[in-house]
């Protein structure tokens, strides 16, 4: 239960999920190796038993983690709350949604040669996360919540839409990526 | 491309180890079931091992994209289930043998090498040194016929193997209940060779109400073990 509270507002959680899935099918197999190479008692017993339960795991890891992104890539507006110093996603990840602040506010931070960089604070009404959409590039920062702060959540496909259905928000959000764009660049 | 080799090497000394390391004593007796299956178990194995290595080096467990999302499903659920289902197969063929029996040393293995010694006159070693059962001979000895019997001789060695990794048996070791008639008269009676001796009381026999071990038991015990290792 913890582990998909945290899934909702921590991508990094996803990625050690699946990394933990990847240790246990990595055991599983060398339960069956055990067997193939020595057969007895004890590891027919293991491998008939604790094999099945750990790829059982492996498989809920995989199916639960893929619904999830399934559910953010596709979110209308669904509501995450970050507490203060929790990270919303961080630089280089693959972005799959982009957030609008209900309230509170959040840092971007820019990792340069192993030190960070606040480059921008953003505050309620605005948004951010909408590059990585456009560009399909991995997220260009981190971004950080600095008190209690309330995100709307906007999955790929319904960001894309929007843009496609309503040429004034496109303008203003075009206008703000390049804004960025710059400011990012002028930064480094 | 070097590198390539050594992979299929290695890929092709796993393939085969296992028949090696559990190979069957004649070669006009190789079983498909053990010689493909053990094969492709393996193969599965260390391609699934591959991949997943593969995957958690390059991805470090992101999902980037397909690729990386369908490597990751071969890895942790295709592939381990294959495994499982291929060793499934294989836990059902092997836990046949004798050599099977035999790896619970402390409490097998003297009844194993009484069976195997061809000085013994034990019921276990005159079956096994005149071939009258090809192999397998623990267990087709002490399985009753049929699915049931299959099942029944199953779910009573999973808790052997769960007493003896437990030390949780005792000596002597004592069937769970008397050897049943069945097990001897579902290969042996009928036969005319049998009529002959048995034709006048079979009706007995077939009913329980006289054991084979109360004649045959006396000349030639089941097992000849030592009696504070087993009881007769």
């Amino acid at each position: 239960m913890n582990a998909i509270k945290k899934l909702d507002t921590d991508p990094v959680a996803s990625r050690r999920l699946l990394i933990a899935a990847q240790i246990l099918a990595l055991i599983a197999y060398g339960l069956g190796l055990q067997f193939l190479l020595r057969t007895t008692g004890g590891t027919v017993f293991v491998f008939s038993t604790l094999g099945p339960v750990l790829v059982g795991i492996c498989v809920l890891i995989l199916a639960g983690v893929t619904i999830h992104r399934f559910l953010r890539s596709h979110s209308l507006f669904s509501y995450e709350i970050f507490q203060p110093g929790e990270i919303v996603f961080q630089q280089g990840e693959q972005g799959d949604c982009a957030y609008f602040i209900n309230s509170g506010e959040v840092e971007v931070v820019v990792v340069e040669n192993g030190q960070e960089k606040v480059v921008a604070v953003l505050r309620e009404g605005q948004y951010f996360g909408e590059m990585a959409l456009i560009t399909s590039h991995p997220r260009n920062a981190t971004v950080r919540a600095v008190n209690a702060t309330k995100l709307a959540v906007l999955g790929k496909k319904n960001f894309l839409t929007m843009l496609n259905l309503m040429p004034s928000a496109r303008k203003d959000i075009m206008h703000t990526v390049t804004e960025r764009a710059m400011k990012t660049s002028a930064s480094q | 491309m070097r590198f390539q080799k050594l992979w299929l090497a290695v890929a092709v000394a796993l393939a085969t180890s296992p028949m090696r390391l559990y190979a069957q004593p004649s070669r006009f007796q190789q079983d498909p079931v053990e010689q493909y299956g053990a094969r492709v178990l393996t193969l599965v194995i260390v391609t699934g091992i591959a991949v997943v290595l593969y995957s958690l080096i390059r991805y470090r467990g992101r999902l980037t994209g397909p690729i990386s999302w369908a490597l990751l499903a071969l890895g942790v659920a295709i592939l381990p289930a294959l495994s499982s289902g291929f060793g499934t197969v294989l836990v059902f063929e092997r836990a046949e043998r004798v050599e099977f029996c035999e790896s619970c040393h402390l409490t097998m293995k003297a009844f194993v090498t009484d069976m195997k010694n061809p000085q013994s006159e034990s019921l276990a070693a005159i079956h096994f040194k005149n071939k009258y059962i090809p192999d397998d001979q623990c267990y087709v000895c002490h399985t009753s016929y049929g699915l049931f019997g299959t099942v029944q001789a199953k779910r009573e060695g999973m808790h052997d193997v769960f007493v003896y990794y437990t030390r949780t048996f005792k000596f002597p070791i004592k069937l769970r209940h008397p050897y049943p008639n069945n097990d001897c008269l579902k290969c042996h009676a009928e036969s005319v060779k049998w009529l002959g001796v048995h034709g006048d009381f079979k009706e007995d026999l077939f009913a329980g109400k006289t054991s084979c071990l109360e004649c045959h038991g006396q000349t030639n015990p089941a097992h000849n073990i030592p009696d504070e290792r087993a009881s007769r």
